[in-house]
């Protein structure tokens, strides 16, 4: 017991005397425990926030009925529900327990805002239909204005108007996608905010609703009904399921908001709140690195303490234990303090977020138990684990290395190392390349790239010393002797270097990972397009996700009435079950199709699929065992069932999709009309300006959708690739920054332990700047290693995520190596290599001389 | 008193003139120099001898321009150190003064050749190729120059330091103490290279010790006691030093 008392009054004096040490370490841990818990509590805090948004809005709401069945394609998590009548209110109404029944339209609907821009559509859905007149069952409130009462009124929720700079009285446009002019009469809340997250909301008279949302009047999504006082709401759903027809179901008020709200935590929340997680766990993975050199360092330095300690006459136990007191020390603050960060970044967000046009839900930060808990035991779990090895190495100290001269730590480049490294490259490459080429398997593909990982970190110290004199080949000439001994300095010892710079060829690895993988989804858009879209101008709105209402069906005809043009073929797209299972379809003329998109090679002919032919991809009816003449059964979502025969098949589906049929054999079943792309090509000797133009001017008529070129159409289709990369790069930021911290402190370690070598240098002549570009080189020349074997590790997982990709989905996806941006991310490792660099160097350079020659 | 008087017939390389040197303020403060002046001629090999606490590495380092005095002047050459900022000092250092620590004195990352040339590497200049030749054969370190420090035995060590200290024909060596780390046998040879060097190539050397045998290849031993200079013996002998700094033992 007392024992154990000497162990820790050794530590606390210990980390009293080198706190400086321990900052590095502090400061990593903070940061990952800080981003961990940040993004839990805001998680569990937008999760309750859209609870009770959901559960304030709907409150009015007793029960829902709606069409039982909903057909859900492969990718959706939504399904597509098949409309009820709304005579059914009629029905509704007299049922007993009832109060009151409204019948709920819902379509797609965008507004243009003052400046002529569409309003949302980056993700979330878009959204118009009837404003219910009955306040308790409309789910959104009016705030200012009116409800509306004649046709072209209409109301919108807050956040669009201000989005849109839209007030009341202002006159725009709505696309459905035709485009409706529409007055502004009134503004709306959804659950006391300004609006459901991000959706926009656009309520018109029902009757208006019906004509323009609709393919047929008297069809509402579904039945928005009120119970009588006294009636529970499962007695109400009991009571209204009695007098329901087939097909038709009722569900309590309750579930409605329950699924309303599963369904943003699944879409939006879990994604987000995974994918903010996965890069806490790189985060705390870079620290990790960094934290296990600062305490092997540190145990190197304290060698002779130790040796002393265990010549007293402690044991190893105790030396093992002072370093882990240590390290639990520096653990529990910096994980308490990261909590408390964490909890800061979650107060701040939701400060920030609707400063930025992002409604958080209103109401306190949630702390759960486990929001609170795994981010501390995480740190603690990190820092200690990461610690237990040097803590080992401490107690293992010979009582005798007090006597002998601090060794210059020439282990890591042994044999056995390289060996194991080789060996394990050979299985991870092995691994990987059976797990992409031969048989394509994403579990070995995974192995074989964690692997990789590992043999990267087991070669590191060997391939440090090769690596850093390359890379520093040319300072010597450069630099002089300046530069040479900094790239000795690097040399000294390869564990180190090559822990150092792990920490940042990982950031870097994952760096370049995404860099690989965007790059290669945007070379496959631009194959997709270049290789299938034979058109000369794309007319599309700019959309992402469910957002945006499409384009109007009816301006294929309208440019193509135009003299300039050949062929102007739109792309719509309909649901249905093809022999049971959901599939989207592409709803167009086939003929024209053909003429404007390489479909490859066709069996058989688009031109006669009349109302009851399909064209399916090759691929596709592989899969599915059809070939040309058989039949298969389509199911759409008005419940009915046709059977359609096989007509074509064709080669390729990045644009067209993999059935097609015509817009005859939809419009029966057709729901809200829109197309998704409208692809034109013109006549020979139009100018594609000439043509662009031409085609602009119909389409402002129609709401104004972007026409673009065939290059501006394939950029444009990968700016959310852009987009994504950016928000990934920033998250990364904080993995290299950890990584950065890394290099930083093992310098200033290795600064302090080569005092004596320092002031020596300064005495015979060594200028202030010169030591101070020594150490910043130093610097430059780990992260140049690191930055280098992350962008070699980072490629190659690129590689094999593209080519499993590739292997598991049916487009085919192309592999590109961006050199431009590779190389950006290589000049940022290493600048950020030299600003790492410049404190230690500073501090080196304020080192006394006289102090550094006369230290024992 | 004005100062720039070139009133010596024989140049000094290095000297002070009414040394102070303070440390601390107040109560605890310590005089570590209380008005040395001393001159170090050229082409002499002196030594600074006196116990513990006399102030001896101070006046070497001061001397040097490894640390600055508190009141008075040192000089190099001609140049009046006190107004050089940091940069100057250290050009100084590394052009004009050689120094040999008692340990530590190679960079473990450089090789033997390396370290010698270290001075004139770091000014950038290519130095005297035949002279540092010459002095490789001095010190007798051909076979070794591509060995790294921790490869050498200590007295090697220190040939090395010395061969670094006069490789860019210094004004004057400083060294504090070489022998201190060494066995007998291997301090006599360091000692009697220093004292070749002089006399064949009229450099001029300052040595700290409290070793009257080391003190004895110096050709004049200037004594310290409590910061101030207490006496001066030419042609000395390790007998006549020994017996000199008896006296030193008994309370005066």
């Amino acid at each position: 017991m007392n024992g154990m008392n000497a162990s820790v009054r050794l530590s606390v004096s210990s980390l009293r005397a080198h706190k400086r040490r321990f900052a590095g370490t502090f400061l990593a841990v903070f940061l990952g425990v800080a981003f961990l818990a940040g993004t839990l509590v805001m998680g569990d805090t937008l999760r309750a926030g859209f609870d009770t948004m959901f559960g304030n809005a709907t409150s009015g709401t007793d029960a829902v009925v709606r069409s039982a069945d909903a057909i859900t394609t492969p990718g959706e998590s939504e399904g597509v529900r098949e409309p009820v009548d709304t005579d059914l209110v009629s029905t509704i109404e007299r049922a007993p327990g009832v109060a009151a029944a409204a019948p709920n339209i819902q379509g797609a609907g965008q507004l243009v805002g003052k400046n002529g821009d569409p309003v949302g559509g980056q993700g979330p859905p878009t959204l118009a239909g009837n404003w219910i007149t009955d306040p308790k069952l409309n789910p959104y409130r009016l705030a200012e204005g009116r409800a509306p009462e004649k046709s072209g009124e209409v109301v919108v929720n807050r956040g669009t108007a201000e989005r849109g700079d839209l007030r009341i009285g202002d006159t725009t446009t709505l696309r459905t996608p035709d485009p409706v002019r529409v007055t502004i009469v009134g503004l709306a809340t959804f659950g006391g905010e300004d609006g459901m997250a991000q959706v926009t909301f656009t309520g018109m008279t029902q009757a208006d609703a019906e004509k323009y949302l609709t393919a047929r009047p008297g069809e509402a999504a579904s039945i928005q009904v009120r119970a009588a006082p006294g009636t529970s709401q499962q007695e109400l759903v009991d009571e209204l399921t009695t007098v329901l027809p087939g097909g038709v179901e009722a569900i309590t008020g309750q579930e409605s908001a329950a699924e309303n709200t599963d369904m943003i935590s699944s879409q939006f929340l879990t994604l987000f709140t995974t994918f903010l997680l996965v890069f806490s766990g790189v985060a705390l993975l870079v620290a990790t690195f960094s934290i296990h050199n600062t305490f092997a360092i540190v145990v190197a330095q304290r060698t002779r303490e130790n040796a002393l300690l265990r010549a007293l006459g402690a044991s190893r136990r105790q030396v093992t234990a002072s370093t882990l007191v240590e390290a639990t020390a520096v653990a529990v603050t910096a994980s308490v303090a990261g909590l408390a960060g964490g909890i800061g970044i979650a107060a701040g967000l939701q400060a920030l977020f609707p400063a930025i046009g992002f409604p958080f839900p209103e109401g306190d930060l949630v702390l759960k138990t486990l929001s609170m808990t795994l981010p501390l035991a995480v740190g603690v779990v990190v820092c200690l684990g990461s610690a237990l090895l040097p803590a080992r190495r401490a107690g293992r100290t010979a009582p005798l290395a007090a006597l002998r001269e601090t060794a210059v730590d020439t282990s890591g480049a042994s044999r056995a190392r390289a060996v194991t490294g080789v060996g394990l490259i050979a299985l991870a490459i092995g691994v990987t390349l059976s797990g992409v080429l031969l048989i394509p398997s994403l579990w070995l593909a995974g192995t074989g790239a964690t692997l990789a990982l590992a043999a990267f970190v087991v070669l590191g110290p060997v391939a440090s010393t090769t690596a850093v004199r390359i890379l520093g080949g040319p300072l010597d000439r450069l630099r002089g002797v300046t530069g040479g001994l900094a790239r000795r300095n690097a040399l000294r010892s390869p564990k180190r270097t090559a822990a150092t710079a792990s920490a940042l060829m990982i950031g870097v690895a994952v760096v370049s990972l995404f860099t690989v993988f965007g790059a290669s989804l945007k070379a496959t858009m631009d194959q997709t397009v270049s290789r299938s879209f034979a058109g000369d101008v794309a007319v599309s709105t700019p959309s992402f996700g469910a957002g945006g209402s499409g384009l109007s069906p009816r301006l294929a005809d309208a440019v193509q009435r135009l003299p300039e043009v050949d062929t102007a073929v739109g792309l719509g797209r309909g649901v249905a079950e093809v022999d049971g299972k959901g599939r989207a379809l592409t709803v167009t003329d086939p003929v024209a199709l053909e003429r404007t998109f390489d479909l490859g090679t066709v069996h058989g002919s688009l031109a006669d699929l009349g109302t009851h032919g399909i064209a399916i991809t090759q691929k596709e009816a592989d899969k599915q065992h059809l070939t040309t003449g058989d039949k298969a059964r389509l199911t759409f979502t008005d419940g009915r069932t046709d059977t359609f025969t096989v007509r074509a098949l064709y080669g390729q589906s990045e644009l067209a999709g993999d059935y097609v049929i015509t817009r005859d054999a939809w419009a029966p079943h057709r729901t809200q009309d829109a197309d998704t792309l409208l692809a034109v090509s013109f006549k020979d000797g139009v100018n594609t300006d000439t043509g662009k133009a031409a085609v602009e001017k119909v389409a402002a008529q129609y709401g104004n959708p972007e026409v673009q070129t065939r290059d501006e159409y394939a950029q444009s289709s990968a700016g959310g690739i852009d987009m994504m990369l950016t928000l990934v790069y920033a998250l990364l930021a904080l993995a290299v920054l950890i990584a950065l911290l890394g290099i930083a402190n093992t310098l200033t370690l290795a600064v302090h332990e080569r005092t004596r070598e320092l002031g020596l240098l300064r005495a015979v002549g060594q200028t202030r700047p010169q030591l101070r570009a020594m150490v910043r080189w130093e610097s430059v020349l780990v992260a140049a290693f690191g930055t280098v074997g992350g962008l070699a590790l980072g490629s190659f997982l690129g590689w094999v995520l593209v080519k499993s990709s590739d292997g598991a989905s049916d487009s085919a996806f192309a592999f590109a190596l961006p050199p431009l941006q590779l190389l950006v991310v290589a000049l940022v490792g290493v600048t950020a290599g030299a600003l790492a660099g410049l404190r230690p160097a500073r501090r080196a350079a304020r080192l006394d001389v006289l102090r550094a020659i006369a230290t024992e | 008193m004005t100062t720039t008087t070139v009133t010596t017939t024989v140049p000094t390389a290095a000297r002070v003139v009414d040394a102070v040197k303070v440390y601390g303020t107040g109560d605890t403060s310590v005089r570590a120099l209380d008005g040395v002046s001393v001159d170090f001629p050229v082409g002499r090999f002196t030594a600074i001898m006196g116990p513990s606490g006399s102030g001896k590495s101070t006046l070497m380092h001061c001397a040097a321009g490894l640390d600055t005095l508190t009141s008075g002047t040192a000089h190099i050459g001609d140049i009046e150190l006190g107004s050089l900022d940091d940069r100057r000092l250290t050009l100084l250092r590394r052009d004009r003064v050689g120094f040999v620590f008692q340990a530590f004195n190679l960079v473990p990352t450089l090789t033997v050749a390396e370290n010698i040339t270290l001075p004139l590497d770091l000014a950038g200049g290519g130095g005297d190729r035949e002279w540092i030749d010459a002095l490789i054969d001095v010190v007798g370190l051909r076979d070794r120059l591509h060995h790294r420090p921790s490869e050498l035995s200590g007295g090697q060590q220190q040939r090395v330091a010395v061969a670094r200290a006069f490789a860019g024909r210094p004004d004057v060596v400083f060294a504090d103490e070489p022998t201190g780390n060494l066995d007998s046998r291997s301090g006599e040879e360091v000692l009697g290279l220093l004292g070749r060097t002089v006399r064949q190539t009229s450099r001029t050397v300052v040595m700290v010790t409290h070793d009257p045998v080391a003190a004895a290849h110096a050709d004049e031993v200037v004594f310290l006691a409590d910061g101030r200079l207490v006496d001066r013996m030419e042609s000395p002998t390790a007998d006549k030093v020994l017996d000199r700094m008896k006296a030193f033992e008994v309370p005066s």
